[in-house]
């Protein structure tokens, strides 16, 4: 990159960025939340890993579960079924493209249908409404186990 | 605003100088800049959690389409751009014909429209992460984050290439390579410490699954994977000696995307089970069980900040580009209206890029408020896709055109074998377009007929009936004075 860039016009362009990005590190820091490890949260973990067993997979650490889920399932439990989220997740179930190129697959029916067993074990209050939106896909097993 | 809103051709004749010297006078690029805008344009870690879930067959899922499509496109457009300044608008112009290298380069502006809304969705629910994830839900919020940032980038824009060459670089640097050194190291480490990966990594593995439709079209979709490689080659004359350095920035630009979208990829695969990262939880949720395992959960909401970063320096590559490209087709040839052909004081597309912007916020604005729409919103995914591969049928149709009709003019880079290259590439393309017709999981049990139809009734209007009605309907003192001079001398 050209070392006179930061000498140029465009200066207090490049330092208004750096300073709304760090604005927002500081903001995320100050909002992250250390979940903190109780019986409820290693209970739910140890569910989760238990499931995750019966489904074929190798147990996961249940600590690291406990650290990412907690007793509320973090952001998984953040109205899963909402059309927003729904749209998001919709059009995320694509090949691997960044940006443009981005476009929808069949997906995998158990990597799709992974976050409705972190639902009910976490908020099984709001698994009907995700479940209906899973329901609508049609899926299959495209990942190798 | 003055001086913004009058075509160079017709302010006075101070003025005139000033935007002409303005669009004369590229800012200077250096080749390293060019290919971290093009690696911005194209990779980022936002796909990583997603190919996480195949494991090791992420790499064959990454390589195969980079052997079929990365290879001819790269190295394709870098002997075009060697050749001919200008992009792909040039090329087709100058291989096939000027209409045709219309339609290419408003096929190439035309599916950024329907991109930015799912592009910044994905940004203010990242945001949302940060700062509260229930916002993630809110349609107002989701419509200003989308609005400020889109316009924001449209201004960023309009101040001229260096502005946006420099965000999209460092934006590449902080958002993409940074974190994704950091994802591969940790994976490494956890490696290191004897740990089973997550994924199981033998031989067998190396290959996708075979279900039959459904593993061909992951594998062949996935050839879009590294659209765009070609974009940025509008800027080519910013470059000081373009015929050499074009190739240079375009191979560092290969490689650093072929390595953004699988070791990271990996690295997830290796750490995080594949029934935590799910499909459907998002990015940030992988991202989350990923430093949770070591202990360093704080990072989650940097690397949230330094995703976001990532996107937007793609945004403004995008923003830039096609349009540039459209912009200056349409002033030589008169192909759109003058209102669209007028440049501000820094010789940027202005009015171009504030006429997407109005059609982009209608359309976001119905993404975030109307359920109906954001529901289907994936389907634009597909259209787009389509419409972007016209525009690589009709490259690799042009390169072989312009080596069998111009073999004399000077090119700074001849690819080996171009007409191999260029064969593989349309097969690819070709095929990827008719992929784009067989129903995804979304389309749930639809009729396939169906899908045919809106899938080929969006491709017909965006990409072929929009571009013929602006040729249809063109009126002869569109071209501009400058551009009737030139073409007269």
């Amino acid at each position: 990159m050209s070392p006179t860039r930061f000498a140029s016009e465009h200066k207090w362009i490049y330092l208004g960025a750096i300073v709304v990005l760090l604005a927002f590190v500081v903001i995320g820091l100050v909002n992250y939340e250390t979940v903190k490890k109780t019986n409820e949260a290693t209970d739910k973990a140890n569910q989760l890993a238990d499931a995750a067993v019966d489904a074929g997979y190798p147990r996961p650490d249940t600590d690291t579960v406990v650290r990412a889920l907690g007793t509320d399932g973090g952001i998984v439990c953040e109205n899963p079924g909402g059309a927003l989220k729904s749209a998001l997740w919709k059009i995320n179930v694509s090949n691997g493209a960044a940006f443009v190129g981005q476009r929808p697959v069949v997906g995998d029916t158990r990597a799709l249908r992974a976050e409705a067993k972190i639902i009910e074990i976490y908020c099984p209050q709001k698994l009907d409404d995700f479940r209906d939106r899973l329901d609508d896909l049609d899926t299959d097993d495209t990942v190798r186990r | 605003m003055a001086s913004m809103d009058v075509p160079a051709d017709r302010q006075p004749p101070a003025a005139a100088e000033k935007t002409r010297a303005a669009v004369v006078d590229a800012p200077r690029l250096t080749w390293l800049t060019l290919a971290l805008m093009t690696t911005a344009s194209v990779a980022s870690l936002r796909a990583a959690p997603t190919m996480a879930v195949y494991g090791l067959a992420c790499v064959f899922l990454y390589l195969v389409p980079a052997i079929v499509f990365l290879l001819p496109t790269a190295l394709v457009s870098a002997e075009l751009a060697s050749g001919w300044n200008g992009g792909v608008y040039r090329w087709v112009s100058e291989g096939l014909s000027k209409p045709l290298g219309f339609l290419a380069v408003w096929c190439q502006f035309a599916m950024t429209i329907f991109y930015y809304p799912s592009l910044l969705a994905f940004v203010a629910s990242t945001l949302a992460y940060i700062i509260d994830p229930s916002l993630a839900s809110s349609g107002l919020y989701t419509a200003i984050v989308i609005m400020v940032l889109y316009w924001t980038g449209v201004w960023v824009s309009s101040r001229g290439t260096k502005a946006l060459a420099g965000l999209s670089s460092w934006g590449l640097v902080i958002g993409t390579l940074v974190p994704g050194t950091i994802l591969v190291v940790l994976g490494m480490v956890f490696l290191a410490q004897g740990n089973p990966s997550a994924a199981p990594m033998t031989a067998s593995h190396l290959l996708p699954q075979w279900t039959g439709l459904a593993s061909l079209v992951l594998i062949v979709n996935n050839f879009l994977s590294y659209s765009g490689m070609e974009m940025n080659a509008v800027h080519v004359s910013s470059l000081k000696n373009p015929a050499k350095e074009y190739p240079k920035s375009m191979f560092l630009a290969m490689a650093l995307v072929l390595l953004i979208f699988i070791l990271p990829a990996l690295a997830i695969s290796w750490v995080v089970p594949a029934d935590q990262t799910s499909l459907t939880a998002g990015v940030m949720q992988a991202f989350d069980s990923f430093f949770a395992y070591f202990h360093i959960g704080w990072m989650t909401p940097i690397a949230a900040v330094m995703l976001i970063s990532a996107s937007l320096a793609g945004m403004l590559t995008w923003l830039a580009g096609p349009s540039k490209g459209l912009l200056e087709i349409s002033r030589s040839e008169g192909y759109l209206p003058p209102f669209l052909q007028r440049l501000n004081r820094f010789g940027v597309q202005q009015n171009i890029l504030v006429t997407q912007g109005v059609v982009t916020t209608v359309i976001a604005l119905g993404y975030a408020f109307i359920p109906n729409v954001s529901s289907v919103y994936w389907i634009f995914s597909t259209i787009t896709t389509q419409v972007y591969l016209i525009v690589y049928l009709l490259m690799f149709v042009a390169a072989m055109r312009l080596r069998k009709n111009q073999p004399d003019h000077p090119r700074g880079y001849r690819v080996p074998a171009l007409n191999v290259l260029c064969t593989v590439g349309l097969l690819a393309s070709a095929a990827a377009m008719v992929i784009g017709f067989v129903p995804p999981s979304q389309f749930g049990g639809g009729s396939v007929w169906s899908y045919v139809l809106i899938i080929g009734c969006g491709l017909g209007i965006l990409g072929l009936l929009i571009p013929w009605a602006f040729l249809r309907f063109r009126k002869p003192d569109w071209q501009t004075e400058a551009a009737r001079e030139e073409a007269g001398a």
